[in-house]
C-alpha cells in the first residue's frame, strides 16, 4: 500500500511539474524536427505515463491524441513489460494496436531512476509519409495493407544505441528518409529530456513519491471531473449527421455514397455515457475510426463542456467518469483489417461536433454550433523540378468555427480537436514547386444565427513546372457544418482542379489525383454553424459585417 | 559633477535612477506612474530628483528613458487609425494568422486582436517569386486609386507588406514613394525596411505594429523631448527591447523595438553589475507584484530571441501562438510567469491548493494593504511569515493590516487543508516558487547551462524575498541583491549602450554561399549601422559592429544565432559559422549532425555606440545596521526571532548569518537559515550558503 497522503504544495508543485515536463517536449520536438508538418505544423503531441500506460500529463497538444495516447504506451507495456531497460526506446503505428493512424508514429521512452522504472513518456508525431502507393500516404484505399508501413510495437533502441536493422527496414519503405531520420531524432530527444526531467523529480520525492503523486494526479482529475460534471444539468439525447463518403466509387456508384452516424448521449449526476449504437457498419475507404480516435472526439468537446476554463490537467483519470461505446465494426468502432487513415481527424471531428449538437438539446449554454468539421487536408508530392529532390507537403486549411451562445464563431482557426498551424506561404513556396494564388477569409461562408458562424478560409495553389501527386481528404462537402438552437448551417467546403486550358472538374472529398503543370488546384474550407435564430441578431452586428465584407 | 538619469515607468511607481558618473553614487526618486498621460509622471519625477540632489540640469549628461507606451498601446487597442496594403489575394494575413488557438478547451475564448479592421485592408496586384523574380508585375495604374482609397480612409499610417519583398522589394518601394508623396503626413511603414526576413505573417504583423504605434510613440516622444529640454536637459535616449538604448530618430524609424523595454533595462543592470564584480555568469530574476522574469546571462552576453508576442493578455509561456502581436525584433530573452506579490492563493473544488494565475493586481492589491482586496496573496503569505514588516511598508508610506491578512490565510486556506497558518503559507510559497523557478530553468537548464555555474540577480520589488529558495531549488551557489532592488531596472538605462539591430534573410545552403557575397550584405548593413551611430554624435572609436547569423539544419525551421567571428569573411569563416552551429545545436537539443548540411537564414548586425559603463557604488554605513527584531517562520526552525537590518546602515565587509531580513525603501531581504550575507566594496550583498 502506497501512502497516498501528500502536503498539498508537494503535490500541486509535482502536479505542475509533470504538466512542465510535457510542455518541455513540445519544445525540443519543434525546434529539432525536419519536416513542416512537425516543425510548422505542431502536428503531434507529447506526454508522461505510469508504468501501466495510464497518461498522467498531456501538453498543450493536439486534443485528437487525448483519447487515445494512453493506448499507445499500453501497447508497448503489454508487449515488453517484463523485459523494458533504461536506454530503450520503443516504436509503433498500428492503428489496431495502440496507434491511431499509420502516420501518427508513437516514440515511447521508459524512465528509470536509480534501475526502478517511474513510467513512460511518448511523442506522437504524424510523418508526413509512412509509405504507400500515394506520397503522403492518403490514398482512398480498401484495407490497412494498403495505407503504408504497419509497425507493431518493436524495440529502436537498447542501450541508448539504435537498432540499424529496425531503422533500415522503416527507412526503406518512406519517401524522403532523411527527412523521416532527422523527425525520429527530435522524438528521441524530447523524449530523453522528459525521462532526465523525471529522474530529477524521483530524486527530490523519492520514486515512490513520484509514483504515488502520479497516481493521485489522474484521482484528482477524475474527482474534480466528477464535481463539475455534477454542476451541470441531467438530460439525454440523440443527434445524427452523415458523412460525405469513403472516397471509394463502389460498382454502380456514380458519386461516393454517403454514411450515417448515431450518437445517444446519457448525462446522469457525475457520469456521461456516449453510446453510438445505430451507426452505420464498415465502409470500403479508409474513415473507419478505431474507437479510441472516436472517444478523442468525444473526450475533446466534453472538456470544453464541463471545464471551459481548463482547471482540470488532460489526464487518463479525467475520462473515468466518461464511457462510449459504438458497434464492433462500425465506422465508429473500427475492426481488422478496414483502412482507418481518414478517420483519426475526419471522424474525431465528426463526433466533437455531433457531441455538441445532443448536448445543445439540454445544456444549450454550454456548447457550440458546429465548427469547420474537417481537418481539411491538402497534400502534394513528386519531384522538385528545381533541384531534382523528392518531396511531399502535407497541408491543413482552417475554416470557422461554431457560433457560441453570447459570441460569433472565430474565422479561420483551427477548431475541436485540431490545433495544428499553417505554413508560411513564403516557406511553403521556398521548399516546395508550388505557388499560393490567393490564401484569404470566404465572404458569406458562417452560418446565420444570432450569433453568426466563423468563417472559413479559401485558397488556391498553382502547380510549377512538373506533375504533381496531390491527395484531398475532406468531410463537409456536402453535410454542410450544421447550426444549433436555431442557427443557420455553415457554408460546405468545395475543392476543385482547374485545369491550364480553364477547364474545371470538381473533386470528390478524398483521394488523390494528378495535377499537371500549370493547374489549380482551388479550395474553400467550411464556415462555422449559426447558434440562435437568425432574426435576433444585433442589427449593429449586420452592419460591421457588411462593411467588412464577413458577409456575402 | 555630472550624472546620468534613467526614467523608468512601472504599473504604480515611475522610478527616476540617477548616478554620478565620477563616482558612482546612486540617486532615486520614485512617483506615481501617471497613466492617463506618463509623460506628466516622467516630469515629475525628474523635477523631484533635480530638486532631492540639488542638481543643475546642465550636469547631466544622458537621459535615457524605457517607456510603456507601446505595450499599452497594443493592450489597450488604443493604437493609430492604420490601413494595410498587401499582394491581391493576400489582404487577410493578419487575420488568418498562424491559424492555431491559443487554448485548446475555452469555449469562450475571444479570437485576437486584428490591428487593421477588414474594410481598411487594400490590394494591389503585382507578386513577386520565391526566387526574387517578378511573376505578376506591379499594376502601378491601381495607385492613384489606392491613394484615393487611403486618404478617404482618413489613416494616420500605412503598412505594407507584399509576399517575398525580403528578397525583391522594388514593388514595395514603389507603393511606398507614391503614397508618400499623395498623402504627405500619413506614416508609411514597408515591411522590407523594418523586417527583411521569410515568413510573412509575422513579417507583416510586425509591420502593422509599427504603423500601429508609430504615431502615439512619435507624439509621446517628441513632447517629452521637448519638456526635457525646456528643463535644460539633454535630449532623449530610449530604451529597445535589445537591451540597448536608441535616440528618437531611431527609435521611431523602428517604434516595435520600444517594446518591453523596462524588463530589458533590468536585464541589462544586471549585465553590468556581473561586468564590475567580474562574474559574466548571471541569472537575472526580477520580481514585481503580477510577474516575475527570468533572464540568463552567459559569459558577460545577454540571450535575445526574436520570437516574441506583444499585447497578450494571456498569461506566458514557452508555447504561446496566437495571443498577441508578434513581432520579430531582438527582444531580451525573458522567460515569464504569472506569479507576483499580488498572485492569488486557492482551495479548487476538488480541495487542491492552487496559486494563480489571478493577481490581485494594484487594486485591490495584497489583504494586508487594507483597500479592499480580500483572497490571500503572496504578499499577505510573506507578512504573516514575519519576512515583510506588520506596521508598514515603503518607509511608513503603507500601512499594513496584519490581522486581516492572517485571517483571510487562516479561513481560506489553513482551515479548509487542516493547517496552521505558517504551515499554508509556506505551502503557498512553495507553490509560487516553484513556478518562478520554472521560469529560470526555462532559460538555463532547457538550454543547456548549469544553474550551478551561475550566479543569480535578485531584484524587483519582490524579488529579494524569494531569491534564497529559488537558489535552494535550483542549487545556483550565489545571490546578488543589488543597491536599489525595487527600482534597479531604471539603473539598467543609465549604463546601456546605443544599439540598434538589423537583418537580411538569405535563406540558403552555407556551402553556396560565397565569402564575398556575405561580405556584401554585411557591409550594406555596417554602413546603415555606421550613418545611425554618427547621427547620434557617437565618434567612430566608440562604434562596434556585431556580425551574427542564424542558421539551421536545412530542413529544419528554427534557428540558432551564432556569432561570426571578426575580421575580413573567408571560407575559413564560413566553417567557423558552421562549427559554432554544430556545437550550439549539441549544447541546446543534446544532440548534433556534422554531416547534415548547414543553411544560413538569416544575417544579422548589430551596431553598438559605447557610452561608457559607470561603476556603482552603494552609500553603506557604520555596520550599526539592526533596527529590530520579530518572529519569522522557515521550514527548518518554526517560527524564531529574526533581526531586522537597516540596509543604508550596513558597512563594508559586515557578514550576517541566516536568518536575518534587511529592509530597505522598497524591498525586503529574506536570508533564510543556511545562508549568509555580506556585504562586498561596492555595497552590493552577496549571499552564499554558509559553511
Amino acid at each position: 500500500m502506497t501512502d497516498r497522503t501528500f502536503d498539498p504544495a508537494t503535490f500541486e508543485v509535482v502536479k505542475n511539474s509533470l504538466s512542465k515536463i510535457a510542455e518541455e517536449m513540445k519544445i525540443v520536438l519543434a525546434k529539432t524536427a525536419y519536416s513542416p508538418i512537425l516543425k510548422v505544423a505542431g502536428d503531434y503531441s507529447c506526454g508522461v505515463f505510469d508504468v501501466a500506460g495510464n497518461m498522467v500529463a498531456q501538453g498543450p497538444d493536439l486534443p485528437i491524441h487525448l483519447g487515445s495516447m494512453p493506448d499507445a504506451v499500453r501497447a508497448v507495456v503489454q508487449v515488453f513489460h517484463d523485459d523494458v531497460a533504461d536506454g530503450d526506446v520503443f516504436i509503433h503505428n498500428d492503428p489496431y494496436f495502440g496507434g491511431s493512424h499509420l502516420p501518427d508514429v508513437n516514440v515511447v521512452m521508459p524512465a528509470f531512476f536509480q534501475g526502478e522504472l517511474l513510467g513512460y513518456t511518448c511523442v506522437r508525431a504524424h510523418w508526413p509519409d509512412v509509405g504507400s502507393a500515394t506520397p503522403g500516404s492518403y490514398g482512398a484505399v480498401t484495407d490497412i495493407y494498403g495505407e503504408g508501413l504497419r509497425l507493431p510495437p518493436v524495440r529502436l533502441y537498447r542501450d541508448h544505441v539504435i537498432d540499424r536493422n529496425i531503422q533500415a527496414i522503416i527507412m526503406a519503405n518512406v519517401r524522403t528518409p532523411e527527412e523521416r531520420i532527422g523527425d525520429l531524432r527530435a522524438q528521441v530527444a524530447a523524449n530523453r529530456r522528459a525521462c532526465q526531467r523525471l529522474a530529477a523529480l524521483a530524486e527530490k520525492h523519492t520514486a515512490a513519491g513520484l509514483k504515488a503523486i502520479m497516481a493521485e494526479v489522474m484521482d484528482y482529475a477524475e474527482r474534480m471531473m466528477r464535481l463539475m460534471l455534477a454542476d451541470l444539468p441531467d438530460g439525454e439525447a440523440s443527434f445524427e449527421d452523415f458523412c460525405d463518403g469513403d472516397g471509394i466509387l463502389e460498382d454502380g456508384e456514380t458519386e461516393d455514397a454517403i454514411f450515417w452516424v448515431r450518437m445517444t448521449i446519457t448525462k446522469k449526476g457525475d457520469t456521461i455515457t456516449v453510446d453510438f449504437a445505430g451507426s452505420d457498419p464498415k465502409v470500403a475507404g479508409p474513415i473507419n475510426a478505431p474507437l479510441s480516435v472516436t472517444a478523442s472526439g468525444v473526450f475533446t468537446a466534453l472538456k470544453m463542456v464541463v471545464d471551459p476554463n481548463s482547471l482540470i490537467p488532460a489526464n487518463s483519470g479525467t475520462w473515468r467518469p466518461i464511457t462510449v461505446t459504438a458497434p464492433k465494426g462500425s465506422v465508429v468502432n473500427a475492426e481488422f483489417p478496414s483502412p482507418v487513415v481518414y478517420a483519426n481527424h475526419e471522424m474525431s471531428h465528426r463526433v466533437c461536433d455531433m457531441t455538441f449538437g445532443a448536448l445543445s438539446q439540454f445544456m444549450p449554454n454550454n456548447v457550440m454550433a458546429c465548427s469547420q468539421g474537417t481537418s481539411a487536408v491538402v497534400t502534394f508530392g513528386g519531384q522538385d523540378p528545381r533541384n531534382g529532390n523528392r518531396y511531399v507537403s502535407y497541408e491543413t486549411i482552417k475554416g470557422g468555427t461554431g457560433a457560441r451562445p453570447g459570441k460569433d464563431g472565430i474565422n479561420t482557426i483551427a477548431a475541436g480537436i485540431s490545433n495544428t498551424m499553417n505554413t508560411p506561404i513564403e516557406v511553403l513556396e521556398m521548399s516546395f514547386p508550388l505557388r499560393v494564388d490567393y490564401y484569404a477569409i470566404t465572404a458569406g461562408s458562417g452560418g446565420e444565427g444570432r450569433w453568426r458562424g466563423g468563417c472559413g478560409a479559401e485558397r488556391a495553389w498553382t502547380v510549377l513546372d512538373h506533375t504533381s501527386r496531390a491527395t484531398v481528404c475532406f468531410e463537409r462537402t456536402r453535410s454542410a457544418p450544421f447550426g444549433i438552437c436555431g442557427g443557420e448551417a455553415g457554408a460546405a467546403a468545395k475543392i476543385k482542379l482547374r485545369l491550364p486550358d480553364g477547364r474545371e472538374r470538381a473533386l470528390t472529398s478524398k483521394g488523390a489525383f494528378d495535377a499537371p503543370a500549370g493547374s489549380q488546384v482551388i479550395i474553400e474550407a467550411p464556415g462555422g454553424g449559426g447558434y440562435g435564430a437568425s432574426a435576433e441578431r444585433d442589427p449593429a452586428a449586420r452592419v460591421r459585417d457588411a462593411a467588412d465584407g464577413y458577409v456575402g | 559633477m555630472t550624472w546620468r538619469i534613467g526614467v523608468d515607468i512601472g504599473g504604480t511607481f515611475t522610478d527616476v535612477a540617477m548616478i554620478e558618473e565620477a563616482s558612482g553614487r546612486i540617486g532615486i526618486a520614485k512617483t506615481p506612474t501617471t497613466p492617463d498621460d506618463f509623460g506628466r509622471g516622467v516630469l515629475n519625477g525628474l523635477n523631484e530628483a533635480l530638486a532631492k540632489y540639488g542638481l543643475p540640469a546642465a550636469d547631466v549628461t544622458l537621459l535615457s528613458h524605457a517607456t510603456t507606451v507601446v505595450t499599452n498601446a497594443l493592450l489597450e487597442n488604443k493604437g493609430a487609425r492604420i490601413a494595410l496594403v498587401t499582394t491581391s489575394g493576400f489582404r487577410d494575413v493578419l487575420e488568418l494568422r498562424r491559424s492555431a488557438r491559443a487554448d485548446l478547451y475555452d469555449l469562450f475564448q475571444d479570437p485576437p486582436a486584428v490591428l487593421v479592421p477588414r474594410h481598411r485592408r487594400l490590394e494591389v496586384t503585382e507578386r513577386i517569386g520565391a526566387d526574387g523574380s517578378v511573376v505578376v508585375p506591379l499594376a502601378t495604374t491601381e495607385l492613384a486609386g489606392l491613394i484615393d482609397q487611403l486618404r478617404a480612409m482618413e489613416v494616420e499610417s500605412v503598412a505594407v507588406s507584399f509576399l517575398f519583398s525580403f528578397q525583391n522589394s522594388a514593388h514595395e518601394k514603389a507603393v511606398g514613394e507614391a503614397i508618400r508623396a499623395g498623402l504627405p503626413g500619413v506614416s508609411v511603414f514597408l515591411s522590407s525596411e523594418v523586417l527583411p526576413e521569410i515568413r510573412e505573417f509575422e513579417r507583416t504583423s510586425t509591420t502593422a505594429v509599427c504603423a500601429y504605434v508609430g504615431p502615439i510613440l512619435d507624439s509621446y516622444l517628441r513632447r517629452l523631448q521637448a519638456a526635457a529640454n525646456s528643463l535644460g536637459l539633454p535630449d532623449l535616449m530610449v530604451m529597445g527591447s535589445a537591451g540597448g538604448v536608441l535616440d528618437v530618430p531611431a527609435a521611431l524609424a523602428m517604434p516595435a523595438a520600444a517594446v518591453e523595454s523596462g524588463p530589458a533595462a533590468g536585464v541589462i543592470a544586471a549585465q553590468m553589475i556581473g561586468k564590475q564584480m567580474g562574474q559574466p555568469n548571471l541569472l537575472s530574476f526580477d520580481m514585481g507584484g503580477t510577474t516575475a522574469k527570468a533572464s540568463l546571462i552567459d559569459n558577460g552576453r545577454v540571450e535575445t530571441t526574436a520570437e516574441y508576442e506583444v499585447g497578450s493578455s494571456a498569461s506566458q509561456s514557452r508555447w504561446l501562438h496566437g495571443t498577441g502581436h508578434p513581432i520579430r525584433v531582438p527582444v531580451i530573452d525573458l522567460a515569464e510567469v504569472s506569479a507576483g506579490g499580488g498572485s492569488i492563493a486557492w482551495i479548487d473544488p476538488a480541495g487542491a491548493l492552487r496559486v494563480g494565475p489571478h493577481s490581485a493586481g494594484a487594486t485591490p492589491g495584497p489583504v494586508c494593504y487594507g483597500q479592499g482586496g480580500t483572497e490571500p496573496t503572496i504578499t499577505d503569505v510573506n507578512m504573516v511569515l514575519g519576512y515583510l514588516d506588520a506596521t508598514s511598508l515603503l518607509g511608513g508610506d503603507l500601512p499594513i493590516d496584519y490581522v486581516a491578512a492572517e485571517a483571510s490565510i487562516r479561513t481560506k486556506v489553513a482551515e479548509p487543508l487542516g493547517q496552521s497558518v505558517e504551515q499554508a503559507a509556506s505551502g503557498i510559497r512553495a507553490i509560487v516558487n516553484n513556478s518562478m523557478a520554472e521560469a529560470l530553468r526555462m532559460v538555463s537548464v532547457e538550454r543547456g547551462h548549469d544553474p550551478r555555474e551561475f550566479s543569480m540577480v535578485a531584484f524587483g520589488g519582490a524579488g529579494p524575498l524569494h531569491a534564497c529558495a529559488l537558489a535552494e531549488e535550483l542549487d545556483v551557489p550565489e545571490v546578488i541583491v543589488p543597491p536599489i532592488p525595487g527600482a534597479f531596472s531604471a539603473l539598467g538605462l543609465v549604463g546601456a549602450d546605443i544599439r540598434r539591430d538589423y537583418a537580411r534573410t538569405i535563406y540558403a545552403p552555407l556551402e553556396a554561399l560565397t565569402p564575398e557575397h556575405l561580405t556584401a550584405i554585411w557591409d550594406d548593413m555596417a554602413a546603415e549601422g555606421r550613418d545611425m551611430l554618427a547621427a547620434a554624435n557617437v565618434p567612430p572609436e566608440r562604434q562596434v559592429l556585431l556580425r551574427q547569423a542564424d542558421l539551421r539544419y536545412g530542413r529544419q525551421a528554427y534557428e540558432l544565432t551564432v556569432d561570426a567571428p571578426e575580421g575580413p569573411i573567408s571560407v575559413t569563416t564560413l566553417q567557423s559559422l558552421a562549427d559554432g552551429f554544430h556545437t550550439a545545436h549539441e549544447r541546446t537539443y543534446g544532440h548534433k549532425n556534422e554531416a547534415e548540411p548547414v543553411h544560413i537564414v538569416t544575417l544579422r548586425l548589430s551596431a553598438v555606440g559605447k557610452l561608457g559603463q559607470p561603476h556603482f557604488a552603494e552609500a553603506t554605513g557604520d555596520g550599526n545596521s539592526q533596527k529590530a527584531e520579530r518572529p519569522a517562520w522557515f521550514a527548518s526552525t518554526g517560527r524564531v526571532p529574526t533581526p531586522v537590518h537597516d540596509r543604508a546602515r550596513l558597512a563594508v565587509g559586515q557578514v550576517l548569518q541566516g536568518p536575518a531580513i534587511v529592509e530597505s525603501l522598497d524591498s525586503t531581504l529574506v536570508l533564510q537559515p543556511g545562508w549568509q550575507a555580506r556585504v562586498d566594496d561596492a555595497g552590493f550583498l552577496r549571499l552564499t550558503r554558509s559553511q
